[in-house]
This record gives structure tokens, C-alpha cells and sequence, in this order.
């Protein structure tokens, strides 16, 4: 029941736009390409493999085993686990997709289209993965790699951070305790108590300071640094550190596939339909939205709004539910049609 | 003879009363669940050797701590162990409804599922594989229509079987989380295991599940448990739930929410198909104008001034019978009983007292009964929804609206109308300020004090009243909102259940049922009430007067018997004359006569005098009283509106004394039948506040209004 890690949101308009080809033609050159490799190479089982790089190939994520498995089962064609991931090694050998991992996550595939190269940004909060390619950056490494006399066969490049939507959403003044490990902040309140207070100042920590959090560890306790010295901090001091993040400093990037348009509920138009991606707010609220049905992934048509504008009438799951509009603000759509 | 309970759970408008109903027809037992104000239902039924307890659980969506229903629903299965759980489930809206049939799973009793309203499902293109879902559940599966008693047989006889296999009656697959979570579960499992073996008196598997959902009630409950390794298990709880947001950067609750989620998921994709034939929807095409932008309000509004005329214009037919009635029996006791004190505490206590209570009930008969149709209907979702907008600015939920209404006519009903907010907040608030509204009591009052004293401007003043009370009820409720019942707001999502026809038998049923305990509830304390008022009116009996009435009389008799031979009217006109300075002179030396008179300093500021005081008094038991006091008290005798304006007008009263007097009867403490209902819909110490709080209001008010028109020159 693994639906939270990394529901990857893949947008392969990149592929798109750099090949002259119409996606499903090149699976399909695929998938003759395979037919002839395989049979040449006289690979047994070679229907049941087939399946799977149908699938695979339909399938526009970077898919785990797992899901490739889940997939295969909704087609009604149960396969050994054991099977597909010998399967899908056996695709990756034979250049039809890429084996990634990131981060401690489960071993993902993604398609593997012969001439093009891309890297990866993975947000650690949502588990988004975005694709990215730079010239300049691939010039870059080239470059680096000749001036060590060095030739580079091939490279993997993974940035992990937070991706646009999470900053948004974050506040800009936050307790420490929310940072994770790496992030950059300037300490703009200290709060708690006057023992609280005393005991920071006592440890050397100024509001005005610049900290990094080094790690965090299981339970909240975080190590951090300020200057040349490394502090270990339990959640419940953490909890009275309000920081503010350094450096939001914009990155001057050409994202070469701007992620998916997003659009919130209280926003959408009388008869519009869309797919619910996040539902935030106090726990209060979200509970009771979820409870609703109101969860990741559902269709949600907005059937009226009342005669004052609020609340919003919405049909989802086959029922219809009212919310007021701020309550529908807290609920992020995608495919928005 | 075995004797086995089982609990019906389900979502509301899943169709659970009505297979309540079905299953136990006449013999049930309304009441409320202890210390809550959610209505418990019990019937009783025989099947073969069997005799059933059926209880109807409060119809909820989910079993968090967050609202009475839920923890009344979640206390019972936990503590009272039915020995069935009967799931009622919509399914139409299978994979909603199985949300909570998952965490009533998840308390470890037998479950029988019934799908109820199959029929309804069958036409919206709709097939569920029950095998395939009583297989993947691991539960029995019952299709039921609910309206035609269909399937209700089969899913007693199975919850027997259920019943009679019990301990090893079938629980139901688990939900499984996924394997980070299980292993915090069985982390947290072992620790109660071994830290507080045979403690929790709740599944451990269940226990270990709300620990990392932070439910506060769970952790109460493993707090005080008098062992050390409490404190250890709450620690490893806490530290489990930081590990998993760390993890999926996510509360607990909502990662094991998606897990539930997921899993419903699973078996709704493996045991229901939905045919792509879609039939016109009636529920929609009917919300396409009550809901609609422009019918939508109109509509709304002609529903609100039906109920409002069926129930105080139809109401008043019966409600002058039992006025009448009572007028009967009052003079049956007046001729048949020799004048005492017992004769007059039976007439002005007893048969006043039940008479003031009586009155009320077909003007709550009226509106429970409309009120039930709107709720069995589905309409009251749609007043919510179209109010709504109107009554969040208030700090109120949309469904407030219709006890505000109320108010207009009677705040009793109105304030037990406030059942239908499922919020417990947004209940008290809206009791709170309902009294604010003027009800029809207070109208005669008006009348009378504003005709004698604003003559043609009468009408404007008492809208003028009325719009006060709407602007202090406004206002207080934004005071509360923001100090005593500050907090967050309940969010208003909440569903629009399908129209349905409503069945007759559960509208009346509906109706008896909260008029009986109005009945029940009220009767002792009015009663009461109505007796203290009385006797302190009436004692002490020995009151030294001034003038010897009875001499006097005697000598008027004489007078006329000597001097006007035929003038037996106008001495009778004389005597009554003389009676009333009587009794005016009597209740003045009374027990409330001398209150009045002790409290007219903290009054004087307010222009009103100790006999308007009196009158406020007696006006607890019932705001009709105070004109009838004023009557007595002026020395006109009761029920004699012109002599009484006249006498008004003569006893130094001024228009500004009189508007003071005016907004202070529109604003405090109300009726003795009010401050009764509050306590029992929500608790003394709110009455108390209530009963405070509205004086204070009122005394601030006139106040202003005295003083301020002092100063600006009026008198």
C-alpha cells in the first residue's frame, strides 16, 4: 500500500518537442525494435515480456517494479514480481530504459529514448521529479571532465531540494523545527520562555545569526552550525527557534518543461472538472476532507456555487458535497479541464 | 433464550433509521446517549430464540474524536462490546461509506455489511460483485432495500449466526498500511504489550493505530492508566509519529488516511463495475432550481414563511382549544373547591403552571414535524448551502439559520431545533443568541406599552424592537465567537444527500418523539417554577393592609342598599373597584412585591419603577405574564387593555420609560421554559451565563437608552 513515497508527476513534453516523431510512433518503433532484438537474441517467455514493455512503455512516470506489477494486474495479467524485475533488467540491457534510484527510494525505471540525455530535480517533500536539461551545464561538465584529462562516458546528475509549489507553501517565517537537513537560515526570534531564551543566548545563539541545519535525526533532534560551531538541538527547543529561510535567491534557469498547471478548487469555474493533487489546511479541516472523499487523486466537478458566491457545490465519487470557499482554497487541482 | 445486542453504524442518509424502523417497528426507546446531547435509539426484537437489543448509532462518516456523534458511536463499540456490528452502507457511495466501515473493522467486533439502497445503486449503473466483496472484506455481504423492507430479515439472521460464532465471529480483513507504518504498529503493539499487558481494555492493534493518529481520547485513556509504562508508550508513540512525518512529510493521520483510502480503492476496483449508461438525475434536475441563483433564495424564503405560517397561524387553532381547556378546568376547580389557599395554589400554581407548558406543544408538534421534513426530505442540507454565506459572517453555520428563525415565534422550539448543527460549538452559540430574538410573547408587551405610549408611531417602535434584537444577537454572537467560543470553526463541508420521499411514519415518529420530551424535560420545571412565582405572589397571607377592604365594602353596600335602590351594577362595579386596590395592595406587600421593591434601586437607573419590576419578575415563568402583573399591580385587574393604558398613562410612566421598559423585555433572561432548554441542550453552567449575560445585556441597554434620553432632552 506504498501510494505516499515519490508519486512522481512525469511531463514528457520534452521528449516531445526535441524529437520530430509523435510519442506513440516511437514506442511503437520500440516495440518493433525490441521484437527483432529479443528473437534474434533468442530470449524465452518472450510474449510475457512483451507485455511488459507495453505496459512499461504506456506507463509516462518513473514506475517502480511495483507499479509495473499493479499495472500488468489492472490488464488482468498477473505476472511473477520476480519476473518483472528480471524483465525490466533485461530492458535496461538492452537500452529500452533506465534504471535510477534516488536517494534511498525504491529503484525506478523511466523509458529510455536512444539520443537523449536528461537530468533529474527531485523535490523531497512531495517526491515530485522534474526533468531538466541545461546546455550550458552539459557544457560544463564536458569541459571539467577534459581539463582533468579525464573523457566522461556517462554522467548522472540529481538535484534534491524543494520544489516551487512546497516553497510556496511554506511559511517564510518558520519554527526550526520544520527544516530539513541542508537548508539556510537567519534566526529571527527566539520564543519560550525567559528560560528558553537564556539558554540559547547562553549556547551563543543570536537572533540576527546565520545557521545551517547540518542533520536531523529521527525523533527532531537536529545538529546545526553557526559559524565555525556545531549545536545540538531537541525538537522542543527547535520548536521555539523561528527562522527565516537565507537565500530564496531565484535561480535563473530555463526549465525546459514547466511543471504541470495547477489551479486551486475555490478557483475553478461553475462545470469545470479537475484532479485533486494536495489537500492542505489546519489537520482539523483536512481530516474532515479526506474523510469526505475529498483525497489525492480523485475527480472533482464543480457542479454551482450558491446564489452568494459561497459555498461551492461539488460532485466527486458519485455524491455531491458543498464547502465554503476558503475550505476549497485549500485544495490544489491539476488537469483542470 | 440467548440475548444478543447489535449496533447499526453507517453514514447519515445511508438509510439507517429506516431499517431501524423495519426492524423494530413500535418498540423502541428514544433517549440520549449519556452526557451528550446526541439522540440514542434502542429497539427490541425477537427472532426465534433470539431476543435483540438493536441500537441505532449516531450516523457519522468517520470515528475521529472530533464530534459527539462520533465518540457516542466509537464509545459504544469500544465499552458496550454489541455483540454485532451491522455496517449500513450506501451503495451508491460504496468507497465513502467503506471509510468508515474500515475503522469500525478496525475496533475488532463481528460486522455484517448491508448494502442498503441497491436498488438505487442498481439504476444509477452500478454492480457491485457482493461475493467478491464479502471475499475480499472477509465479512458477510447483504444487499438490502431499506424503503421496501427488502433484505432486513437476511441481515438479522446473519448477524445472529455472526452472533452465535462469536468470539469467532468473522472481524473483517484489516486494513494493512504500508510497511513503514505496520512496522511503527507492530513497534507500538509489542510496547503496550509488554509495557501495559492486559491494561488497555480497547484492541491493541486498534490502540496502537489511534496512539500515532494522536487521538487525544486514546492518549487520555493510556495516560491515566495507573502504570509506569504509560509514559513510555506515549514517548514511543510520539516518536513513531515524528519518524513517519519525517518520512512521508506528512501528519500520521493523513498518511494513514491515504492507507485506508488505498485499500478501499483496491476493492472497489476489484468488486464494482460501473456501467457507462448514465440516467437523468432527478435529485439534480430539483437542486437545478431550489439551489438555483435566482429560484434559489425565493423558493428558500416560501418554505421559511410555510413553516413559519403552518406553525404559529395553523398552531394557534389548537393552541386556543387548550387555552380554553385549561380555562375549563379552571373554573370547574374555581366552583367546585371552597375558597383556601389549596384552591388558590391548584388554580394560579398547578392549573397555570401545566396550562403554560401545554400551550406550546402544538406549535412544537407543528415545527418538529415540519423540520423533519425538511431533514428526511434533504432539503436542510440545501438551507444550509444557501444560507451559508449570510450566517459565516456571523461567526454561525448555514444551518443556523432556521432556529434563528424560530426564534421569531418561540425560542423553546427553536433552541431544540439547534440538533440539526452537528457542531457542538456552533449549537451553544446559536442557543445563545436565539433567546435575542423577540419571540411572539413578547409581542402583546409591546403592544400595549407602545400603543399607549407611541400611538401612531407604535409599529415603527416595535420594528424598531424587533431589528435590535437581530443586531444584539449579531453582535453577541460575534463576541462569542471570539472570546468564550473562540477556536477553530467547524468546516462546512458536508454533504447533499439525494431527495428523497419521505416515509410518514418515521415524519410522525420524529415528531412525537422530541415533542415528548419537550413534554417530559420542561413539564417538571416549569411546573415548578410556576409554583414558586405563585407563592411568592401569594404569601404572606396575613397582610397587615392599610384600609379595611372588607368594611369598606360593607360600607358601599350599605350605601347603595340605603340610598340607590336599583343600581346593583354600578355596586358591583364599586365593590370590584375596591377588590382591586385589594389585591393591588396585597401583592404589593407579597413576598415579590417586596423584592420588587428591594431591587428597585438597581432598576430606578433604568426609569422604571418597582411595579414594572414586579411584572419583569413574574414575567420569567411566561413574557405574556408581565401584562397581565402590570394589570394587577396598577390596580386594574387582569386582561382590561384599555383600562390599563389608562392607567399607564396616569401612573407617571413617559414614553422614554416606557421604550426603556420596552427593551428591556425584549432583552433579558428569558422565559423560565428558555433557561430550561438551554440546560438541557447544553449544560447549567451555559443557562447560568445565559440567564446572566442576557440581564446584563438588557440592563445596558435601557440603561442607555434611559440615560441617553435624559440627556438629549426627552422625557
Amino acid at each position: 500500500m506504498n501510494v505516499i513515497v515519490y508519486i512522481g508527476i512525469f511531463h514528457n513534453k520534452y521528449a516531445k518537442k526535441t524529437s520530430g516523431l509523435n510519442m506513440s510512433d516511437k514506442h511503437e518503433s520500440e516495440k518493433d525494435q525490441f521484437k527483432k532484438l529479443l528473437t534474434e537474441q533468442g530470449v524465452n517467455e518472450f510474449d510475457k515480456r512483451f507485455q511488459i514493455l507495453d505496459v512499461f512503455l504506456k506507463m509516462e512516470n518513473h514506475v517502480t517494479c511495483q507499479d509495473i506489477s499493479r499495472q500488468l494486474e489492472e490488464e488482468n495479467m498477473s505476472m511473477e514480481p520476480g519476473f518483472i524485475a528480471e524483465t525490466m533488467e533485461l530492458l535496461c540491457s538492452f537500452g529500452f530504459s533506465h534504471r535510477v534510484k534516488f536517494d534511498d527510494g525504491p529503484i525506478r525505471y523511466e523509458h529510455r529514448h536512444l539520443g537523449f540525455h536528461h537530468d533529474h530535480m527531485v523535490c523531497i517533500k512531495c517526491g515530485e521529479i522534474l526533468e531538466f536539461k541545461d546546455e550550458a551545464l552539459e557544457k560544463q561538465q564536458a569541459d571539467l571532465a577534459a581539463a582533468y584529462g579525464f573523457q566522461m562516458l556517462r554522467h548522472k546528475m540529481e538535484i534534491y531540494g524543494l520544489c516551487a509549489r512546497c516553497q510556496n507553501k511554506r511559511d517564510l517565517i518558520m519554527s526550526l523545527s520544520m527544516a530539513k537537513a541542508g537548508e539556510t537560515f537567519e534566526i529571527r526570534e527566539l520564543r519560550g520562555g525567559k528560560k528558553a531564551h537564556m539558554r540559547l543566548t547562553s549556547m551563543g545563539l543570536r537572533i540576527g545569526d546565520d545557521i545551517e541545519v547540518v542533520t536531523v535525526q529521527p525523533g527532531g533532534q537536529m545538529v546545526i552550525a553557526s559559524g565555525d560551531h556545531r549545536y545540538v538541538i531537541g525538537l522542543g527547543l527547535a520548536k521555539k527557534i523561528m527562522v527565516i529561510r537565507a537565500d530564496p535567491g531565484p535561480a535563473d534557469v530555463k526549465l525546459l518543461e514547466p511543471p504541470g498547471e495547477t489551479k486551486l478548487l475555490s478557483e475553478m469555474k461553475q462545470g469545470q472538472e479537475g484532479v485533486i493533487v494536495r489537500v492542505a489546511g489546519k489537520t482539523f479541516l483536512r481530516r474532515r476532507l479526506l474523510e469526505m472523499g475529498l483525497n489525492r487523486g480523485t475527480k472533482v466537478y464543480v457542479e454551482k456555487y450558491a446564489p452568494l458566491k459561497d459555498p461551492v457545490e461539488v460532485i466527486l465519487k458519485g455524491y455531491h458535497v458543498s464547502l465554503r470557499v476558503e475550505e476549497a482554497s485549500h485544495i490544489t487541482m491539476e488537469k483542470v479541464r | 433464550m440467548k440475548h444478543y445486542t447489535i449496533a447499526l453504524a453507517g453514514n447519515p442518509n445511508s438509510g439507517k433509521t429506516t431499517i431501524f424502523n423495519n426492524l423494530t417497528g413500535a418498540h423502541q426507546k428514544v433517549g440520549n446517549w449519556p452526557g451528550v446531547t446526541v439522540e440514542k435509539k434502542e429497539g427490541f426484537l425477537k427472532k426465534g430464540d433470539c431476543s435483540l437489543k438493536i441500537v441505532d448509532l449516531p450516523g457519522t462518516y468517520s470515528l475521529t474524536p472530533f464530534s459527539l456523534e462520533e465518540i457516542a458511536a466509537r464509545d459504544f463499540i469500544l465499552y458496550e462490546q454489541p455483540d454485532v456490528v451491522v455496517c449500513i452502507i450506501d451503495a451508491a457511495n460504496l468507497e465513502r461509506s467503506l471509510y468508515l466501515a474500515m475503522q469500525i473493522m478496525e475496533l475488532d467486533r463481528p460486522v455484517v455489511f448491508a448494502l442498503n439502497m441497491a436498488d438505487l445503486a442498481k439504476s444509477k449503473g452500478i454492480k457491485i460483485d457482493e461475493h467478491k466483496l464479502s471475499q475480499l472484506l472477509g465479512l458477510p455481504v447483504i444487499f438490502t432495500v431499506g424503503n421496501r423492507n427488502q433484505g432486513t430479515d437476511l441481515v438479522v439472521e446473519t448477524a445472529i449466526e455472526e452472533a452465535d460464532a462469536s468470539p469467532a465471529g468473522k472481524k473483517g480483513r484489516k486494513v494493512k498500511y504500508n510497511r513503514e507504518i505496520e512496522k511503527c504498529i507492530a513497534g507500538l503493539m509489542e510496547a503496550i504489550d509488554t509495557h501495559l499487558p492486559g491494561l488497555v481494555r480497547c484492541p491493541v492493534r486498534w490502540t496502537a493505530i489511534k496512539l500515532l493518529e494522536n487521538d487525544s481520547k486514546v492518549k487520555d485513556l493510556v495516560g491515566k492508566l495507573d502504570a509506569q509504562g504509560a509514559g513510555e508508550v506515549l514517548d514511543l508513540a510520539q516518536g513513531y509519529r515524528t519518524y513517519i512525518e519525517d518520512l512521508f512529510q506528512e501528519d500520521p493521520e493523513i498518511v494513514l488516511t491515504d492507507g485506508r483510502y488505498g485499500f478501499i480503492a483496491g476493492i472497489v476496483k476489484k468488486a464494482v463495475s460501473v456501467s457507462a449508461r448514465k440516467r437523468a438525475d432527478i435529485s439534480r434536475n430539483i437542486d437545478f432550481v431550489l439551489t438555483n441563483r435566482f429560484l434559489g433564495f425565493p423558493v428558500f424564503l416560501f418554505f421559511i414563511w410555510l413553516m413559519f405560517q403552518m406553525t404559529f397561524s395553523m398552531g394557534a387553532y389548537p393552541m386556543e382549544w387548550i387555552e380554553k381547556g385549561v380555562g375549563l378546568v379552571y373554573t370547574l376547580f374555581d366552583h367546585v373547591m371552597p375558597p383556601s389557599l389549596f384552591k388558590s395554589l391548584v388554580l394560579d400554581g398547578i392549573v397555570t403552571g401545566i396550562g403554560s407548558v401545554v400551550i406550546f406543544l402544538p406549535n412544537i408538534l407543528i415545527l418538529f414535524f415540519c423540520i423533519a421534513l425538511f431533514e428526511d426530505t434533504g432539503y436542510m442540507a440545501r438551507a444550509a448551502f444557501l444560507m451559508d454565506r449570510v450566517m459565516h459572517s456571523v461567526g454561525l453555520h448555514g444551518k443556523s439559520f432556521i432556529p434563528m428563525l424560530m426564534g421569531f415565534g418561540c425560542s423553546v422550539p427553536a433552541i431544540m431545533a439547534t440538533r440539526a448543527l452537528e457542531n457542538r460549538k456552533d449549537r451553544i452559540l446559536t442557543t445563545l443568541i436565539t433567546p435575542f430574538m423577540s419571540c411572539s410573547a413578547r409581542l402583546p408587551v409591546y403592544i400595549i406599552l407602545a400603543g399607549t405610549f407611541f400611538g401612531n408611531q407604535a409599529g415603527s417602535v416595535i420594528f424598531g424592537l424587533y431589528l435590535t434584537g437581530i443586531v444584539i444577537a449579531v453582535l453577541s454572537g460575534r463576541l462569542f465567537r471570539s472570546t468564550l467560543l473562540k477556536g477553530e470553526e467547524a468546516p462546512f463541508v458536508m454533504e447533499l444527500p439525494s431527495y428523497r420521499v419521505p416515509m410518514l411514519k418515521s415524519l410522525v415518529f420524529h415528531m412525537w418523539e422530541r415533542s415528548k420530551m419537550f413534554l417530559k424535560k420542561m413539564g417538571g420545571v416549569i411546573f415548578v417554577g410556576s409554583i414558586i412565582i405563585w407563592a411568592l405572589s401569594s404569601f404572606p397571607r396575613d397582610v397587615a393592609f392599610s384600609r379595611d377592604y372588607s368594611s369598606d365594602i360593607e360600607k358601599v353596600k350599605n350605601q347603595y342598599t340605603m340610598n340607590i335602590p336599583h343600581g346593583d351594577e354600578e355596586l358591583e362595579a364599586a365593590i370590584a373597584d375596591i377588590e382591586k386596590q385589594k389585591e393591588q395592595e396585597r401583592v404589593a406587600k407579597s413576598y415579590i412585591g417586596r423584592i420588587g421593591r428591594f431591587m428597585e434601586p438597581a432598576i430606578a437607573p433604568l426609569g422604571i419603577d418597582w411595579r414594572s419590576g414586579v411584572a419583569l419578575l413574574t414575567g420569567l415563568v411566561a413574557k405574556e405574564v408581565v401584562v397581565s402583573t402590570m394589570g394587577v399591580l396598577y390596580g386594574v385587574g387582569e386582561n382590561k387593555s384599555e383600562a390599563l393604558k389608562d392607567a399607564l398613562r396616569n401612573s407617571g410612566m413617559t414614553p422614554l420609560t416606557a421604550l426603556s421598559m420596552m427593551v428591556f423585555v425584549l432583552l433579558y433572561v428569558p422565559c423560565l421554559a428558555t433557561v430550561m432548554t438551554i440546560w438541557k441542550e447544553t449544560s447549567g453552567n451555559w443557562a447560568m451565563f445565559n440567564l446572566f449575560y442576557t440581564t446584563a445585556v438588557a440592563w445596558t441597554a435601557s440603561f442607555l437608552v434611559y440615560q441617553g434620553g435624559m440627556v438629549l432632552g426627552f422625557s
